[in-house]
């Protein structure tokens, strides 16, 4: 079962069997999570493509 | 369930379950209709949030003709600090095929309606749900999840994840026993 996880350090295989793979309600949580975890990588990449002070000043102002 | 008649044989008859209360049976699959009617949308943004929605249109806009691809829709509405899923994007672009999510353009006034709904979405995640949301995997409840744990469940559950995008997700939040403290880090995905 190690092979599994051959990357990372080693979660349990209880770990594993833990996740819930087709529990709609935790897959909707994740995707939830996930969704804002795109939108913090996207706002991020853009802050740093992009650090035109303008940008910056408008987001802050918006907040 | 009935009450016992005489029934020597039991009636292979399966009581339907109630039909749907609202939407009809779909027969043939329906022309793509939208999932969403964008043209009912009430647009309410005020005059300086136009301004920025504009002005990150316009960065957006590779081509030069004012419009922006379906496939940058997620992108822009995320730019611009909306955090819809994959899937609700799919909805409101009325569930483009990869053709149409690669060719098909919008125009500003188009998006915006697509934008007011995303906004508008009661199902928003807070910075409760979120945290709700991982104290699921907190075995010991001590407000840590193990970062390797996490990274399974990014990849597996909901809208997966690649790894890529997870270690670029993860950089500098794990502690020296590999633990993520997720109350902070959801404090610190809300702050940009």
């Amino acid at each position: 079962m190690d092979c599994r996880n051959a990357q990372r350090s080693q979660p349990q295989d209880e770990d594993i069997m833990d996740i819930p793979l087709d529990d709609p309600e935790a897959n909707k949580a994740a995707a939830k999570i996930q969704a804002s975890f795109r939108g913090h990588m996207t706002r991020k990449k853009m802050k740093d493509e992009k650090p035109r002070e303008e940008v910056h000043k408008k987001q802050r102002e918006r907040k | 369930m009935a009450p016992k008649k005489d029934v020597k044989k039991a009636e292979p008859k399966k009581a339907e379950p109630a039909p749907a209360p609202a939407a009809a049976p779909e027969p043939a699959p329906a022309p793509k209709a939208a999932a969403v009617d964008l043209s009912a949308v009430k647009v309410e943004f005020s005059a300086d949030q136009m301004d920025d929605y504009k002005e990150a249109f316009g960065l957006f806009d590779r081509v030069g003709d004012s419009k922006i691809s379906f496939d940058q829709v997620a992108d822009i509405m995320r730019a611009l600090g909306q955090n819809p899923t994959n899937k609700a994007v799919n909805k409101i672009l009325g569930n483009p095929s990869a053709e149409e999510m690669a060719n098909k353009r919008i125009d500003f006034e188009g998006f915006l309606p697509m934008l007011q709904t995303v906004v508008n979405d009661p199902q928003k995640g807070t910075f409760d749900d979120y945290v709700e949301g991982l104290r699921v995997f907190d075995k010991e409840g001590n407000g840590t999840v193990m970062g390797a744990e996490l990274r399974i469940v990014l990849q597996t559950l909901g809208e997966k994840m690649k790894e890529a995008e997870i270690d670029a997700l993860m950089q500098g939040q794990e502690d020296e026993n590999g633990c993520v403290n997720y109350e902070a880090f959801v404090k610190h995905i809300m702050s940009v």
